[in-house]
């Protein structure tokens, strides 16, 4: 109980995300924080800058989803031009869109093989050389090359419309600055250089059958490790399907109320307030109407399957299918479910892609359009990680005076705390000490929101934790990082 | 045809039009004399940036300024005076506020490119972060004063259609600014103002409604160099056999896992690499410990908190090699946007004033779980020795792996000019 693990400074200064754990006197968790310790101050630092340069610039807010926001920004440049994304040419959408698929699809691919598989493969105590897309690679050769291919699959599509895989440049105000070649198009059809989208297709399919085998084996490890209700929040299209690139706002409480019904975008802080703890750098934003208690929502592939009526594309649809009859048609609040919704959504993306490929308007020339200029600009998008807001506001003179963002990772803030809290409560009440193995348990449970702290700070899903248990007199009573 | 005299370059003899300007014969003789200022045709030359400096005749001076005469001899890639150039390079950087990755002119920038030609990849120069003004008020452009190099480029060549002139310098010393005249800006035709933003090398002034920014790959300064003979080093031919596997520690700090991400996208090289690497402390492994000494530490993103330095610290020590990796731990990167502005405005934004700030409840995160933020984001060189340096933004995944190997194990590789970027 009073033992105290020597802190080694190497690993406490990687933390960007931290645990602590507070217990009572009865040895019982009275709280856990997880605390993000990161500040970078854009909102700030953008003012007084041409806002045409905001979607080149804000993406260096993360590495991981730049498109996101690059995209978001875009949406939100485009009403300062006065341009709404229906008035958007159609070349302009379309090659926008295959960005943000190809955005998603890799990201996915990336969290999937690279990030939660070991915690997958090899289990939650698996000793720490193990816990490494490494030793997937090792053990599994094959798998870690589907999941390195696809992810560069997503990645040649972004390079293809951007001209740089990480932080490049398709959006400006208005439209897109460059369209597709048939050449360039046909790189992902005709399977010479690199697999095609067809086998794209197959292959997450065959991720998804992976992740439903598992889930036969692992059933109860997936209904009740780290569940709890909450609030779910996506973007709908006008029939109320899944829509990652424009639509509606809607939420859906722990039972599957509507919360939040359908509304425009650009209402959006109408109905959302951020809570700042003293604790953290990272906000908590909810419902207003519904109030700081229960007014937050998770955002992401598990709240998008909760909270759609269909995903418009055969294959991911039939897959949700599949997804929503294991839960009955409740509302699914199991945390670790967010695997599978992820690899869904993976199906969904290849699907989308190459209904876009063969689109002829892909490789139109109309690419930008001019509306009647406006003061503020409002982007939605649904990033990887979920729901992201970037809204700006400007003089006449076209100089930004006023920016807010809301990162999807913000929305899960509360679903993560949750989640810590969950683990605290049942691994690590009563021990008195914390294992290895619990501590990763901490870990499995926030990367199943594949948080993308890099937003707001920099670490990747495998965040370095460190985790701090006090007694009831606020001593520290053991402490421990995650290796 | 004039007459044709002859004059020395670097010791070899070349032939060149008799009062021809020395930069023009010495690029019609295929030797490449960098210059930011000088502009074919601005006369007399403006001699403003002194980036052409050669040893003419045994003296110091600019080439842009000189005429060609019978017997000129004229030292140009000396190793002092490649450094000095580089130098001077550098001194702007550092001067100004030049953030690459956010700037429209990015590709089509010449400080950008002679940055490139000189092989700029870090400064030695402490950057200044002086809080400029972006000038809205003219009418038709708006004059970004942190990439202003003061070339006087815009003050000698744009004029109204009667002759006005629309930019002075004003004040003097390192306080000189460009000024505009705002009633002549006015003026300006459409096709004026368009000229006066190319005559601009930089991305200074910008004006409103062009948008600058061209695909990748279309951009002037992109995919070949100006130099024939551009980082002429052998390229590599054989694969060394029997590599003795190396330790590779990774660490972000305040970077956006960017250049972490292009690690990645050597793709499957990776499972190349890994049979000659082991990820030690790592993002992308569960390691958080340093266990094991390591050949090698790859840094992503500058110094924003105390913790930043502490673990920076770390990493020097454990670490035979350090290599600073993308613009944020090379220059502190986009990040230090915030520099020229004070850190409490920063927080109240973000925490007091955002429009879904909670009313009645606002407060600014401030707890002993939470590290100490610094007063402004440092480079990593500004707290520890850094061995190697990699900019862009961030690098090309190719560029770090060679860069990498080529520490590891003494590889000989080239990096193309393509490669090698800053944005
Ligand atoms: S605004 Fe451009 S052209 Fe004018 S002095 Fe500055 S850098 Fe030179
Ligand atoms: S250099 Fe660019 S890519 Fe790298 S961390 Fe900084 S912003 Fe991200
Ligand atoms: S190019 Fe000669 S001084 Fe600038």
């Amino acid at each position: 109980m009073n033992r105290k693990i020597t802190i080694d400074p190497v690993t406490r200064v990687e933390g960007h995300g931290r645990v602590t754990i507070h217990l009572d006197e009865y040895g019982q968790v009275k709280d856990s924080f997880f605390h993000i310790v990161e500040f970078r101050g854009f909102e700030r630092f953008i003012q007084g800058h041409p806002y045409w340069e905001a979607p080149v610039l804000v993406q260096r807010l993360c590495g991981i989803c730049p498109v996101s926001h690059h995209l978001a920004a875009a949406k939100a440049v485009d009403q300062l031009e006065g341009v709404d994304p229906k008035d958007l040419s159609p070349t302009a959408t379309r090659l926008r869109r295959l960005m943000h698929f190809g955005q998603i699809f890799q990201s996915h691919a990336l969290h999937f093989f690279y990030l939660a598989s070991p915690d997958l493969l090899f289990g939650m105590d698996a000793p720490v050389e193990k816990r490494n897309v490494i030793a997937v690679a090792v053990e599994n050769r094959e798998l870690a090359i589907k999941g390195i291919t696809m992810r560069k699959f997503g990645q040649e599509i972004i390079k293809a419309v951007a001209g740089k895989k990480i932080h490049g440049i398709l959006a400006v105000p208005g439209g897109v600055h460059k369209t597709l070649t048939e050449e360039e198009r046909d790189y992902f059809l005709n399977g010479k250089s690199i697999e095609n989208i067809d086998t794209m297709i197959e292959w997450s399919q065959a991720i998804v059958n992976f992740m439903k085998d598992y889930h036969e084996k692992n059933r109860k490890f997936l209904d009740e490790f780290a569940a709890f209700p909450s609030g779910h929040l996506g973007m709908v299209n006008d029939e109320g399907g899944l829509d990652l690139y424009d639509g509606k706002l809607r939420a859906i409480d722990s039972e599957g109320n509507i919360t939040l019904d359908d509304i425009a975008t650009d209402l959006y802080q109408e109905y959302f307030s951020e809570a700042v703890a003293q604790w953290s750098y990272m906000k908590f934003p909810y419902l207003k109407k519904v109030g700081r208690e229960n007014g937050w929502n998770r955002v992401g592939p598990l709240a998008r399957m909760n909270m759609c009526d269909f995903i418009p594309t055969p294959l991911a649809e039939k897959e949700r299918q599949d997804f929503i009859a294991f839960t009955g048609k409740k509302v699914n609040n199991s945390t670790m479910y967010s695997h599978w919704a992820r690899l869904i959504e993976i199906l969904h993306c290849a699907e989308v892609i190459k209904e876009l490929l063969h689109d002829p308007e892909l490789m139109g020339n109309d690419l930008i359009r001019k509306g009647t200029p406006r003061l503020k600009g409002i982007g939605i998008i649904e990033a990887p990680r979920g729901t992201l807001t970037h809204h700006y506001e400007v003089d006449e003179k076209g100089m930004i005076t006023r920016c807010n963002l809301i990162v999807s990772t913000t929305h899960n803030n509360d679903a993560m705390n949750t989640a810590v809290r969950w683990v605290a409560n049942n691994v690590i009440s009563r021990s008195g000490n914390i294992t290895d193995g619990m501590l990763n348990q901490v870990e499995v449970a926030i990367r199943a929101y594949d948080p993308c702290l890099s937003c707001a700070t920099q670490a990747m899903g495998k965040m370095p934790l460190h985790a701090e248990l006090y007694n009831h007199l606020g001593k520290l009573i053991d402490e421990k990082y995650s290796n | 045809m004039s007459k044709m005299i002859n004059i020395t370059i670097d010791g070899k003899s070349f032939q060149a039009e008799e009062g021809k300007n020395l930069m023009l014969a010495a690029k019609e003789n295929g030797i490449f004399i960098p210059s930011l200022c000088y502009y074919e045709h601005i006369e007399p030359p403006l001699g403003t940036c002194r980036v052409c400096t050669c040893k003419i005749n045994g003296k110091f001076g600019p080439a842009c300024t000189e005429k060609v005469s019978e017997g000129l001899s004229v030292a140009v890639n000396t190793p002092e005076l490649m450094d000095t150039r580089k130098a001077l390079v550098e001194m702007m950087f550092a001067e100004g506020n030049h953030i690459c990755p956010a700037c429209e002119k990015s590709g089509n920038c010449d400080l950008q490119h002679m940055g490139y030609e000189l092989g700029v990849s870090s400064t030695r120069f402490q950057h200044l972060f002086k809080d400029r003004l972006i000038d809205f008020k003219p009418s038709r452009m708006v004059m970004e004063h942190n990439r202003c190099i003061k070339c006087m480029r815009c003050v000698v060549d744009v004029t109204t259609t009667d002759g006005k002139k629309v930019f002075t310098y004003q004040n003097r010393g390192n306080e000189t600014f460009v000024g505009i005249d705002y009633e002549q800006e006015a003026r300006l035709t459409d096709e004026q103002a368009l000229n006066a933003m190319k005559v601009c090398p930089t991305g200074a002034i910008i004006i409103r409604g062009v948008n600058q920014s061209e695909p990748f790959g279309d951009r002037k300064f992109d995919l070949e160099s100006t130099q024939k003979d551009y980082n002429k080093k052998p390229v590599l031919t054989k694969r060394l056999v029997a590599m003795e596997k190396k330790m590779v520690a990774t660490v972000s700090l305040a970077g956006c896992f960017g250049c972490h991400m292009s690690l990645l996208d050597i793709d499957t090289e990776l499972l190349d690499v890994i049979e000659l690497v082991s990820f030690a402390k790592s993002p992308l492994t569960d390691f958080k410990n340093f266990t094991t000494r390591c050949h090698i530490g790859l840094i992503e993103g500058g110094c924003c908190n105390s913790d930043n330095v502490e673990t920076l610290r770390l990493f020097r020590e454990h670490c035979d090699i350090l290599v600073a990796l993308g613009e944020c731990s090379v220059w502190g990167g986009l990040p230090t946007m915030r520099n020229a502005i004070p850190l409490g405005e920063c927080l109240e934004e973000a925490y007091l004033n955002s429009v879904t700030s909670e009313a009645g409840n606002t407060i600014v995160p401030y707890h002993e779980d939470l590290p100490k933020m610094l007063d402004r984001v440092y480079a990593c060189n500004e707290i520890v020795k850094i061995d190697y340096y990699i900019p862009g933004c961030p690098p090309d995944a190719n560029h770090i792996w060679k860069a990498v190997k080529n520490l590891l194990w003494g590889e000989e590789y080239s990096i193309l000019y393509s490669e090698f970027k800053y944005d």
